[in-house]
């Protein structure tokens, strides 16, 4: 299938007026500028299908937001290839601008002093949306948001989550192919998140858009997606599921013992003591070496045992670990 | 249609905050307007014009410049826009960017106008000014160049937020000098400022060139025909072609840096 969504080399490197510290750096800068070169997005490849639903990670500051801002024709790439829905979004920003819809979840882009129905009414008219269709679309969202008790009242009342909820329904209202989110559940209950992640669930499901996820909240991405594609200074790290990154990251799993009277040596084969405190241990093993089941088996055999837990690598681990340690994954899946 | 009526609702939104408008707009006029008959008090004509005609003067200019201003206040948001990244948002939708920044709702009434149009019916009676066809024909046409002038500097000086972030020195310069300049004849002043009002921040075609034309006034400054005044349009659309190319430069800038 071809995809809805194509980078190739794609490279954004930003010129900026270096700054000096103190007022005599700031004078100096004055008149004689130095400039310094940062690499925002470096050699960064992907392509989406139509229809996939996208976790794109990476520490603040990675360059997810660059690369966005390239794929909506807000940027211009400093070189590479970049095509959504077979247009350049730069070069033909105004027809792409039909194809895609953006959560900004750091910025409204609802009209503050307006009720919700009318920033929806100035939509129609920006996307020349058909009645008929607007209609149908508002009240599937209004349902299913729930928007109805707030739509009249001015954005600038309303709590974050309905906000939120309004930004969502402004972002698809003129039935976008591919829509970007940039952490839109920033800030948000978990109530409201949940809300939200059903939603982006439902419009991915149900009308078949293609969604592009930034967020730093990993509940979301394993709620909602698949596939994940890490960045970390401009450079692509990961491109591929969950589980595979589970599978090479995360092979070392923890089991807690607690005993039922306290012990001062506490040995099992295959198993890394990490700590005891007498009463309870740690141990950490690796999965591909040795069971879970052979492992209590062995311990059970030599101690008086009261409960056992097993603990599994989580994400947030593991994408911890990618980021500080800022080893690319696919180094490690490669045999 | 659909941002006029929206604009509409903004603007009942705040009903008190047009009332103090209102008194503002008031009393900012009518200060000026003063401050004018006072100096006129004390010197009988400025350069041969006497209150009259520079209530007729002020008349014209506050024509146009009110017009620019119901219009297209929001222009001189840009930098604000820019340096709070919402400016962004006009980029992901599929319309002229322009186009989408001056349909921004807000909070300007047509309560400066319609004060413009009373006064300036007023002025045109007060000052003699024989009303003609040609008067009625040319009136509109120059207050449409104004209003291009004052569109033209101002889409100029929000452009420049595409390199600096912060403009509000220089807008508050551009304005004030407009203020200062727009009150008298140009006549009054040196000859390097008359040459800059007229060719280089071309506010004497607002006001006081039609004026001389108006008023049959004589201008031997600048050495022009008596009906320079009516270029007043086509000068608006020299000076806002060219300031929209100046603002298509800014946003080619702002797509490559982003800043």
């Amino acid at each position: 299938m071809e995809p809805i969504v194509r980078t190739r080399d794609l490279r954004k490197v930003f010129r900026r007026p270096q700054r000096r510290p103190g007022v005599a750096g700031a004078l100096r800068a004055l008149f004689s500028p130095a400039f310094a070169e940062t690499v925002a997005v470096s050699d960064v490849s992907m392509e989406i299908a139509a229809g996939e639903l996208i976790g794109y990670l990476g520490p603040n500051g990675a360059g997810k937001s660059t690369t966005i801002k390239m794929l909506t024709g807000i940027l211009v790439p400093t070189s590479g290839v970049v095509e959504v829905a077979g247009l350049i979004p730069w070069r033909r920003r105004t027809e792409n601008a039909r194809n895609i819809g953006v959560v900004f979840g750091q910025r409204s882009q609802l009209y503050w002093d307006l009720p919700l129905r009318e920033s929806f009414e100035l939509l129609r008219a920006i996307y020349d949306i058909p009645r008929a269709r607007y209609r149908v679309n508002l009240d599937e969202f209004i349902d299913i948001l729930e928007m109805g008790e707030f739509l009249d009242t001015p954005v600038r009342q309303l709590s974050l989550g309905q906000r939120m909820r309004g930004d969502f329904a402004a972002a698809l209202l003129h039935d976008p192919r591919v829509v970007y989110l940039d952490e839109p559940t920033i800030g948000l209950d978990v109530v409201a998140k949940e809300a939200i992640r059903e939603f982006i669930l439902r419009i991915n499901q149900q009308r078949g858009t293609t969604v592009l996820l930034t967020t730093h909240d990993l509940a979301d991405v394993e709620r909602l997606c698949r596939r994940i594609v890490i960045i970390d200074r401009g450079r692509l790290l990961y491109d591929g599921t969950i589980e595979d990154l589970k599978d090479a990251y995360g092979r070392t799993r923890r089991l807690v013992v607690e005993f039922a009277e306290p012990q001062d040596h506490v040995v099992v084969e295959g198993a890394t003591l990490e700590h005891t405190d007498r009463c309870t241990a740690r141990f950490a093993f690796d999965r591909g070496a040795i069971s879970a089941d052979r492992l209590i088996t062995a311990l059970v055999a030599r101690y008086a045992v009261r409960d056992v837990a097993i603990e599994e690598p989580d994400l947030e681990g593991i994408i911890r670990r990618i980021y500080l340690e800022g080893i690319s994954p696919s180094e490690v899946l490669r045999p | 249609m659909q941002a006029w009526r929206i604009r509409l609702l903004t603007m009942l939104e705040y009903k008190a905050n047009f009332i103090m408008w209102f008194a503002f707009t008031i009393a900012y006029h009518g200060v000026a307007i003063a401050a004018l008959g006072a100096t006129l008090y004390n010197f009988p004509s400025l350069a041969g014009w006497n209150f009259r005609q520079i209530a007729f003067l002020y008349a014209l200019w506050m024509l146009g410049h009110s017009t620019h201003n119901l219009l297209f206040f929001s222009i001189g948001e840009v930098p604000v826009y820019v340096q709070e990244g919402t400016f962004d948002r006009f980029l992901v939708r599929p319309r002229d960017v322009l186009f989408q920044i001056v349909s921004v709702p807000n909070q300007q009434w047509p309560d400066e106008l319609a004060l413009a149009l009373v006064w300036f019916v007023f002025a045109t009676w007060y000052a003699h000014v024989r009303i003609d066809a040609v008067f009625l024909v040319a009136v509109p046409l120059v207050v449409a160049g104004g209003v291009l002038i004052d569109l033209a500097i101002s889409l100029a000086t929000a452009t420049i937020a595409f390199w600096f972030v912060r403009v509000d020195t220089l807008r508050w310069v551009v304005m004030s000098l407009e203020q200062e300049f727009t009150r008298y004849p140009v006549s009054i002043y040196t000859r390097g400022v008359r040459i800059l009002l007229a060719y280089v921040l071309p506010y004497a075609f607002m006001n006081y060139f039609p004026a001389v034309y108006f008023l049959h006034k004589s201008d031997q400054g600048l050495a022009i025909v008596p009906w320079l005044g009516l270029l007043a349009p086509a000068v608006g659309a020299v000076w806002f072609a060219a300031a929209y190319s100046f603002w298509r430069l800014g946003l080619n800038r702002y797509q490559g840096t982003g800043s």
